[in-house]
């Protein structure tokens, strides 16, 4: 997976950023990380137009009900080899609406993630830290545990936790 | 001028044995109880003899209680700063109302979402569809009902789809969305097109329907719900709090110390700063002048760091609490606050001097998605969107919350009636927004920020409150119960009584100005669908990108 990525995004990498039902404020970060204070451009990526034109999804909010098939339909409309950021704890787990009636919670229960940004909402600094940690720009700083072993009662590890692209 | 004993006397006079209760609950708050059959006539007269604003209307259920659904009509008079809600009780057994949608247009969702939640149907409504519920929910199954437990999902049933409207004869359709590169959120938009013209557009969104207000009904206390407010919406989400915690103070009497409404001030108007620089931002980039996106995202940026410094994040303070707020403003950092929305102040007007006199951007935004002011007024719309159809309303003067009563500032009002006159009110609040901190700043009392709050807030006590979002005002309506919470919180953001204008503002308009124009609304759907690509498989309708639309 590595060699895949050190190929084919060496680059740059041009983003697609979907907000599945999330509150805006994850969005508005996204954004904020293309604008001249943090200026994403610098590292080649790029905010398009079109799914089709993408090779990275970036997902907010935690996937409601209504949102479900067209995430993957439009999941489907990314080109291969493409990668998926769950930005924000929404998308990283359903955050505070988990369990809510017209929500799925968490994108990884819709769709493969690739990388999580956790954050409500993360800081454009977190955004862009952790895109150049899928570019190998930067280390990792935390490494996936599953819940299960530790013990967290059944609702928590029922969450399948996607396999990250390190741990394969 | 009337007051809310003459509300009351004339109500009962003309309908004496119909109204079965009427009081001030709260202060300019009058409650009005009318039997089912006397509801269209008292909205009628009252129509008539005052022409009330309508707001929102909120279905509860109180089967267990008295075995009755209760809908609560909320009406504002303006300039007498009275809100007025009639309420209906409706048998459980045939929770039928007639619809209120032809005599009052702004009316149309919030019945369609009473229905869609609660279960109450209005009768004769002219667009009966399903609002919010996603197109699998099964039929019968109401979230908002007291049986209905918060996390349970109900089995899909896809058959349901919503029917989006025919096309009329002879015209084209172009369905947006619901991912679009234009806007952040998802909403689905189908354009009938005849040549470029639009004769007419369908709507379905409510893409981001979380249930909060369900949440806040069964799971949350009246002090966590504060936090999830905040989250109905990343921009505005201090208004929704303020919002929440203004109306359960006002339900249970609870006095909030004039520091912490000062402190409350000071946060929503330092919010109003980098909304409206925002819009500016995505308004400019969506007719492709990322010059000005650019530069005004460069000019916010400081509020954002400003906000952390205050309340140690960027986007959610999570400052407010019911009886004030938990951080104080240190005389220590006044000095800074000042510095940076002066310097705010500065390169705003910078900006506005190089826009106003842009002749490229006057071609694009003049005489373009015209609100005539009575279309405004029947569909009910709110804040700059209205105020650019020279009709003045702003709940900071009309219903003055947090510190808005002590502190003086001119309402900006303009009468172009098109995307220009929305765009010089959002540019004139920036500038008003930072003379009411500095005022603010200069005025703020010393003591404390959290007031006496009561052990157990009493239940069955109800309030409205307004606060004037950057997009408008959000209502929130709150009951109060047993077990620490809410028995029904009702929210309104200020995009859902905007978008419902749509329709009748791109009429006549060519396809190549519909993103802007919808733009121009400042839409916010996350707060609209609160507790909130059709890849439309059928035939050959396929997604357009606003590129494609511009390219066409």
């Amino acid at each position: 997976m590595f060699s895949i990525l050190e190929k084919c995004f060496k680059k740059s990498i041009w983003v697609y950023h979907t907000n599945a039902s999330a509150c805006n404020g994850c969005d508005i970060e996204i954004i904020n990380a293309l604008t001249p204070f943090y200026d994403a451009e610098r590292f080649g990526i790029k905010l398009v137009g079109s799914p089709r034109h993408a090779d990275a999804l970036l997902v907010t909010g935690a996937v409601s009900r209504q949102v479900c098939p067209r995430l993957k339909t439009l999941y489907k409309s990314v080109p291969e080899p493409k990668l998926v950021f769950a930005i924000g704890s929404c998308a990283t787990g359903g955050g505070i609406w988990f369990d809510s009636y017209n929500l799925v919670g968490g994108v990884d229960k819709v769709i493969p993630v690739n990388f999580y940004i956790p954050g409500c909402p993360p800081r454009p600094e977190a955004i862009l830290f952790g895109v150049a940690v899928a570019l190998g720009l930067v280390d990792k700083k935390v490494v996936a545990e599953y819940l299960k072993e530790k013990g967290f009662p059944e609702l928590v590890h029922e969450r399948p936790v996607a396999e990250s692209l390190w741990a394969k | 001028m009337l007051t809310a004993k003459q509300i009351i006397e004339t109500l009962r006079t003309r309908f004496d044995k119909q109204i079965l209760g009427a009081e001030e609950k709260v202060s300019n708050q009058v409650f009005v109880r009318v039997v089912p059959d006397a509801l269209i006539p008292v909205i009628c007269f009252l129509n008539q003899c005052f022409s009330p604003r309508f707001l929102i209307n909120a279905g509860t259920d109180v089967v267990q209680q008295d075995g009755k659904y209760v809908v609560s009509y909320i009406f504002s008079f303006d300039s007498e700063k009275i809100f007025l809600c009639i309420q209906v009780g409706l048998d459980s057994a045939d929770p039928d109302i007639e619809s209120i949608t032809p005599i009052i247009a702004g009316a149309n969702w919030s019945e369609r979402e009473t229905r869609d939640l609660v279960g109450i149907s209005a009768k004769n409504h002219p667009d009966p569809r399903r609002l919010i519920l996603a197109d699998d929910w099964p039929e019968g199954v109401y979230p908002l009902r007291k049986d209905f437990p918060y996390d349970y999902r109900p089995p899909s049933e896809p058959q349901n789809k919503v029917p989006l409207k025919k096309p009329p004869e002879g015209t084209k359709v172009i369905p947006i969305g619901p991912f679009y590169p234009v806007l952040e959120e998802p909403a689905y938009f189908k354009l009938f097109v005849d040549g470029e013209t639009i004769v007419d557009c369908d709507y379905r969104g409510f893409y981001s329907h979380r249930g909060i207000e369900k949440y806040g009904d069964s799971k949350l206390t009246y002090n966590q719900i504060c936090f999830i407010a905040e989250r109905i919406c990343g921009i505005c989400g201090f208004i929704h709090s303020t919002c929440y915690c203004e109306a359960v103070e006002r339900a249970a009497g609870i006095e909030v110390p004039l520091r912490a409404r000062y402190i409350r001030t000071i946060m929503l108007e330092l919010e109003r700063i980098h909304s409206h620089l925002l819009w500016l931002g995505i308004a400019a980039h969506i007719i492709g002048f990322d010059t000005l996106l650019m530069q005004s995202w460069r000019i916010r940026e400081p509020v954002m760091w400003l906000c952390e410094k205050i309340s140690g994040n960027r986007k959610t303070y999570g400052m407010n609490l019911i009886g004030g707020v938990r951080r104080d403003i240190p005389a220590e950092i006044h000095d800074e606050i000042v510095r940076v929305i002066e310097k705010i102040e500065r390169e705003t007007v910078e900006v506005i001097d190089a826009v106003v006199g842009d002749t490229s951007l006057h071609a694009r935004l003049k005489n373009v998605g015209i609100l005539k002011e009575a279309v405004a007024r029947s569909i009910c719309t709110v804040g700059p969107t209205v105020r650019g159809s020279g009709i003045s309303i702003d709940s900071r003067v009309d219903h003055p919350y947090a510190a808005y009563k002590f502190v003086d500032f001119e309402v900006a009002v303009e009468t172009g009636c098109d995307i220009w006159a929305r765009t010089l009110v959002r540019l004139k609040e920036t500038i008003e927004a930072v003379k009411i901190i500095k005022r603010c700043l200069l005025e703020m009392p010393d003591g404390p920020i959290m007031g006496e709050v009561m052990e157990e807030i009493p239940s069955g006590r109800e309030a409205i409150c307004c606060v004037e979002a950057p997009r408008g005002e959000a209502i929130h309506y709150v009951l109060t119960g047993q077990d620490n919470r809410p028995y029904r919180w009702r929210v309104r953001a200020p995009t859902y009584a905007n978008l419902q204008c749509v329709p009748y503002i791109i009429k006549g308009e060519r396809i190549a100005d519909v993103p802007i124009i919808i733009g121009s609304l400042d839409p916010c759907y996350s707060c609209t669908e609160r507790m909130a690509v059709v890849d439309v498989k059928t035939g050959q309708q396929k997604i357009y990108t606003k590129e494609e639309i511009i390219k066409r």
